[in-house]
């Protein structure tokens, strides 16, 4: 019995040695070196600073990302409706097939192709001029905040509503032919029906991309230039141009805190 | 069958493992974009292969911006205990040159490398206000100027002062990265301080006085109103994209990268640069060799060769469009005078020579960098 015990934390050492080594001691350090000044020692300064300069970032980050999150439940659950109550087989066929592309372009290369994609004269706005549904004068950018938002949106929204859809999918169907029965439209069996059945594997789905999406870099840097930016950014500046890594590890610390609510929510759901 | 061949593959490199375990394998690390590895890899590792027949030279990039010479600093500084370090050529930007020599990083190899000799520029003397005579040989040298569209600017600005009267009247025409998106950005925002504050010569030479930034608020403050009027570009390729798309009809941009973006037809080729008063910074990229060099012999024969007036010709002038690295006279009798005038067509040589600024001594660029954030962004 004890050997079994032995072995049992013999196997599972490797793993945890890596999680030790590769996860909690990098975390652990950075956590600590957002309390440490210059010499060492304990400060608060590396917090004075970063609220000072990015109190402003920090709230657009959230306001980005929150408002990211929103919209990416909306779509999802809007695929995912479709998905499960479309009557036309071709028209679900065509959704299931092109809906998951996003999945595998990763974020960079997503920016990559927003960033020609929603410029003034990007190829989104030449072709609603060459389409005549806008005129040149009429054009603008989305190379902002709003560029962020659909650049996020687009990618992560097929994560979501791959996990709204399998949950969907899996509901028993007795009950969305009993409120059709009763004469309910579909927009109100998808609202009354299958979001509140789904509502856990919503919520996940929509945690892990809150998570996700606060540790982007590459999204704001190659959509927007402009000011207020989000906080990789600022901690990406920090470090390339002073080299301080204090004010970017309290940078660092007030995102653990805001995935931290979040990782609480997810916990406490799983517990459930 | 199949079989057969795995078993001839594996022999095969049984084989060739005693040639290989000969080889010295040179680690040869650059700070800054892709262009930077692939002309190692592409230009210069075939050359020195060739007359070094038991070298491979292995080209690794940390990174654009300073961000990359970071991560070179970084790597020698928590190698410092080892008796070799495993990077024998590094390429780094302007800024953490100074420091690596404070730290006593750095071999002083200048003076064993034939082409030693044939650098006295100012830049191969000083790094932003620290001595680094001995240590460095400049790669090439680049310059900041401002990029326009001569089809939507007839009589382009002379000076700062100029240009943002334009910008006033063209709203939304001009545009620049800002200080986090690239150097292009944080170079017009350092020619504008020096522009518009009294003692720009002290701030490129020091000595450093850390009450100087109090007298910058009048010139952020003016900073802060003509960015209302302009756009904000993503990065340096951001501002190039956005005159090719025509955006915007000018913006500050590195001249080598211009030059290499019109020649690979992703600018239209009438663009224009005009280098303003009183003018921008530019800045050297430099081969340095570290103290403990694990190839330190083959290492000092690889800048010799990328420093030589030919490969600095056809590399650097010709090829990458930068500035040379060496002194001008030396590259320019390798060249014909079509090649070499393409370089200077809009800045002229005297012009370089009197507004091709460098960046500030870093405690000031950091000052500069930081009082931008505070007073412009906030």
């Amino acid at each position: 019995m004890q050997d079994r015990g032995r072995l049992g934390v013999l196997l599972v050492a490797p793993a945890l040695a890596a999680v030790l080594v590769l996860f909690i001691y990098p975390l652990g350090y950075s956590l600590v070196t957002a309390f440490q000044a210059k010499g060492g020692g304990f400060t608060l300064g590396n917090f004075a600073k970063a609220f000072e300069f990015y109190s402003v970032d920090i709230g657009f980050t959230l306001v980005i990302i929150v408002v990211s999150t929103l919209l990416i439940a909306l779509a999802s659950i809007a695929l995912g409706g479709y998905l499960t109550l479309g009557e036309n087989p071709w028209a679900v066929a065509l959704l299931r097939w092109l809906y998951r592309w996003p999945l595998f372009i990763p974020f960079v290369v997503a920016a990559q192709c927003m960033r020609t994609f929603l410029a003034k004269n990007g190829l989104m706005n030449n072709t609603l001029v060459g389409l005549g549904i806008l005129d040149v004068g009429q054009t603008i950018g989305f190379l902002d905040w709003r560029g962020i938002i659909i650049t996020f949106v687009w990618k992560q929204t097929p994560f979501v509503a791959l996990l709204v859809a399998g949950a969907m999918a899996s509901l028993d169907r007795s009950t969305i032919e009993a409120a059709r029965n009763l004469g309910a439209g579909r927009l109100r069996i998808l609202f009354e029906i299958l979001v509140p059945q789904v509502m856990p594997t919503l919520v996940v789905g929509l945690i892990l991309s809150f998570v996700t999406m606060m540790s982007v870099l590459s999204v704001p840097l190659m959509i927007s230039g402009e000011s207020p930016t989000m906080m990789t950014v600022d901690m990406a500046f920090r470090i390339n141009n002073y080299g301080d890594y204090g004010t970017a590890n309290a940078l660092g610390f007030v995102s653990y805190l805001m995935t931290a609510t979040c990782a609480w929510f997810y916990l406490k759901r799983q517990i459930r | 069958m199949k079989r057969n061949l795995i078993l001839f593959a594996l022999a095969a490199a049984f084989a060739s493992a005693p040639t290989v375990a000969q080889q010295t394998t040179l680690n040869v690390v650059t700070a800054g974009d892709q262009n930077m590895v692939d002309y190692i890899k592409d230009f210069l590792a075939p050359r020195f292969e060739k007359t070094n027949p038991k070298a491979v030279v292995k080209a690794v990039g940390t990174g654009p911006g300073d961000g990359g010479s970071q991560k070179i600093a970084e790597k020698l500084q928590a190698q410092k205990g080892n008796a070799a370090w495993d990077v024998d050529v590094a390429v780094i930007h302007q800024k953490m040159a100074g420091d690596l020599v404070r730290e006593g990083l750095l071999a002083p190899y200048v003076r064993d490398v034939s082409t030693g000799r044939l650098v006295t520029s100012e830049a191969s003397k000083n790094a932003l206000g620290t001595n680094v005579q001995g240590y460095v040989i400049p790669m090439f040298q680049s310059q900041i100027a401002i990029a326009y569209n001569p089809a939507l600017v007839k009589n382009p600005p002379k000076n700062y002062e100029e240009l943002a009267a334009w910008a006033k009247a063209n709203p939304k025409k001009f545009g620049y990265n800002g200080i986090k998106g690239g150097m292009s950005g944080v170079g017009f925002v350092v020619g504008w301080v020096y522009a518009n504050t009294p003692d720009g010569d002290k701030l490129m030479k020091g000595p450093y006085d850390a009450n100087a930034k109090a007298s910058w608020d009048g010139a952020l403050g003016k900073l802060k109103e003509f960015n209302r009027s302009v756009v904000i570009t993503p990065g340096n390729a951001g501002t190039l994209d956005m005159l090719n798309r025509g955006e915007i009809a000018m913006g500050p941009v590195w001249v080598d990268m211009f030059y290499t973006w019109m020649a690979d037809g992703k600018l239209p080729p009438n663009m224009r640069l005009q280098l303003i008063g009183p003018g921008l910074p530019g800045q050297p990229m430099y081969y340095v060799i570290p103290a403990k060099a694990a190839n330190m012999e083959a290492a000092k024969k690889f800048v010799e060769m990328a420093t030589s007036p030919a490969v600095q010709a056809e590399g650097i002038v010709k090829k990458f469009n930068w500035y040379p690295g060496i002194d001008a006279q030396h590259v320019k009798a390798q060249l014909d005078e079509k090649t070499w005038n393409k370089l200077f067509v809009d800045v002229t040589p005297q012009e370089l020579a009197s507004k091709g600024k460098v960046f500030p001594i870093k405690p000031y660029f950091d000052d500069i960098l930081e009082s931008y954030e505070r007073k412009v962004l906030n």
